[in-house]
């Protein structure tokens, strides 16, 4: 069985990969030291476990477990945490399984016995106990392989009957989400301009008219105009006047 | 970008102004006893035929002066609070002395007091209450000065002295460094050995009594040891320069000036870089000024992640000035993709 060692101190991989090496079971396949990073050694190696460090740079390790549970079949995982806090918290009464480092080589035996995957459902209820905060980037699937789009490259999000289209300045992607908990989720950055539409703040240039006399928003680096529907004007028109824009 | 780096809380004026609130009923009751005090010894230093009648009249007099006094500081607070310390202090004798000009003023129109004077006459009598005034005041002042200075030396001592033991047990930094030791402990002996004596050297100095002054070289070595175990854990993520040849190494600091400084460079500035970055210290003593810069990569979200440490930030600027006086402090520069941290103090003995 392969097993993935993610964790952005070297020594603290070193010494997961060591206490690995005494078990007969399991092989370390790879190592990684951010979110993003294990996402590509996953989809590369297709490890049966993956021992995930919570607090990392860039993309942590709570993120990253949420969009691995997006695979088709994705790996089992055991978090790893120096100290957690709230984090703790939320795992006791989630009964995901996590490891306190110095990890104890008793304890990661019993956790690696008991390893399986985490469900939507966890994932999400973590999320929610505010351990992660809002995630960094959006994951969608593209022919069985995730493709991460950071949050900071967004321009729009539309939504399209069940399914949300992602759109940055270089691709349009659709992902499986409802654009309702997409808002809630990223309120400081995006503003909701229509029923439909999500647009980010920061790549708001200006309203105008359009033909018809309807009300647009221009955006930044993209030439397609999103309508502003008549409910939602006055709001737009307060957070591009307050300078956020 | 950047407001959790990059901007200093002020200090709340109500904790910094040394003046109590003259509104507050402790504080009337108080000024009605000196005053009292004061009309006593008043009546004892002079002999009168009738002291209990002359008691009564000075008692009426003073405390009319002190109450009004009062009342003209309780109401300049608002005004006094935006200016600094030595402003204000200047302007409260002032008006102390306005005041009292002009209830003797008063008195001496409404109350007919032409004839107890003393036959000193007018102005005898309104240069012999402001001559007393101008001494009271001023013992009065500097005695609230005074009992403010060590109110907030023995605050700030404790203060940090908490505050460097959480800092220093941060849980994250004491676990992991742990978990870096036990991974040396079969892969590097020799290293694993060091990092034991730095962390040892951290909790000791974390433990020691804040008001406690340190050589600059121990300062620094402690600053070098707690770095050391940084790098442990972070590997090639984290490049330390040092530039301190021309530091005095027997300079008396106060403790505890340097490190907390260093572990918010690493925590905003390192840690949070994917890649890691570059934390250079940079000594200097030029004329009569010692200055150490600390620089650090800015990270682009560590703002919205990662929680500023004003208030250590507040505590080093706060001990330093207490230490040194007015000539030292710390200042931030935000420079771009980098952020600078300076302290600065001067180059001769500790008051």
């Amino acid at each position: 069985m392969k097993c993935l060692v993610v964790d952005d101190e070297p020594l603290a991989r070193q010494r997961l990969v060591r206490l690995l090496e005494a078990s007969e079971e399991w092989d370390v396949c790879g190592e990684a030291g951010n979110g993003e990073q294990t996402l590509q050694e996953v989809q590369k190696l297709r490890p049966d476990l993956v021992l995930l460090d919570i607090r990392m740079p860039g993309m942590d390790g709570l993120e990253a477990a949420r969009h691995l549970a997006q695979l088709e079949d994705p790996p089992a995982v055991v978090f790893t945490t120096a100290y957690g806090d709230h984090a703790l918290e939320a795992f006791e009464t989630q009964a995901v399984d996590y490891l306190l480092k110095p990890i104890h080589p008793e304890r990661l035996q019993q956790a690696l016995e008991k390893a399986r995957r985490l469900s939507q459902t966890q994932l999400q209820e973590l999320q929610q106990a505010n351990v992660g905060g809002s995630r960094t980037h959006l994951c969608a699937r593209n022919r069985g392989n995730l493709e991460l789009i950071p949050i900071t490259e967004i321009v729009y999000l539309q939504a399209d009957n069940k399914y949300v289209t992602v759109c940055s300045r270089t691709l349009q992607i659709l992902i499986e989400e409802s654009l309702k908990s997409l808002e809630e989720e990223f309120t400081d950055c995006f503003l909701r301009i229509h029923r439909n539409a999500l647009v980010a703040v920061a790549a708001i240039r200006g309203l105008e008219k359009d033909a018809e006399g309807r009300c647009c928003v221009v955006l930044d680096g993209i030439e397609e105009r999103l309508e502003v529907s008549r409910r939602l004007l006055p709001e737009v028109r307060k957070r591009i006047k307050t300078g956020v824009v | 970008m950047n407001p959790g780096n990059s901007t200093i809380r002020k200090p709340n004026r109500q904790e910094t102004l040394f003046l109590p609130g003259f509104c507050d009923i402790g504080i009337v009751f108080a000024v009605v006893l000196i005053a009292e005090l004061l009309a006593i010894v008043l009546v004892l230093a002079n002999s009168h035929n009738d002291p209990w009648s002359e008691l009564g009249l000075t008692s009426l007099f003073v405390q009319w002066i002190a109450l009004s006094s009062a009342a003209v500081l309780c109401l300049a607070r608002p005004m006094l609070m935006r200016v600094s310390n030595t402003a204000a202090a200047l302007t409260s004798y002032l008006l102390l002395l306005l005041t009292t000009a002009v209830v003797s003023e008063l008195a001496y129109q409404l109350a007919g007091l032409q004839t107890q004077s003393g036959g000193v006459g007018h102005a005898g009598f309104l240069f012999r209450n402001l001559g007393m005034s101008a001494i009271i005041s001023a013992l009065v002042l500097r005695y609230l000065y005074v009992q403010h200075q060590w109110r907030q030396k023995i605050q700030a001592e404790a203060q940090a002295r908490v505050q460097a033991l959480q800092a220093r047990i941060r849980p994250h930094f004491l676990f992991n460094s742990m978990n870096s030791i036990a991974s040396l402990t079969r892969s590097d002996p020799v290293r694993a050995e060091q990092a034991v004596q730095d962390l040892a050297d951290l909790f000791r100095i974390s433990l020691h009594d804040a008001a406690e002054r340190v050589t600059l070289e121990d300062e620094l070595d402690v600053a070098q040891g707690y770095l050391r175990m940084e790098a442990l854990r972070l590997g090639d993520r984290l490049q330390v320069e040092w530039d301190i040849e021309r530091l005095p190494r027997k300079r008396l600091i106060p403790s505890l000036i340097l490190q907390p400084l260093l572990e918010n460079a690493v925590y905003h500035g390192i840690e949070p870089l994917p890649q890691g970055g570059l934390i250079s210290i940079s000594g200097s003593a030029e004329g009569r000024r010692i200055t150490i810069t600390i620089s650090n990569p800015r990270a682009p979200d560590s703002a919205g992640k990662r929680q500023g440490n004003q208030i250590a930030l507040e505590n080093i600027r706060l001990r330093l000035q207490l230490a040194f006086g007015e000539q030292a402090g710390v200042a931030l520069r935000d420079a771009g993709d980098r952020f600078e941290t300076t302290l600065y103090f001067p180059r001769e003995k500790m008051q």
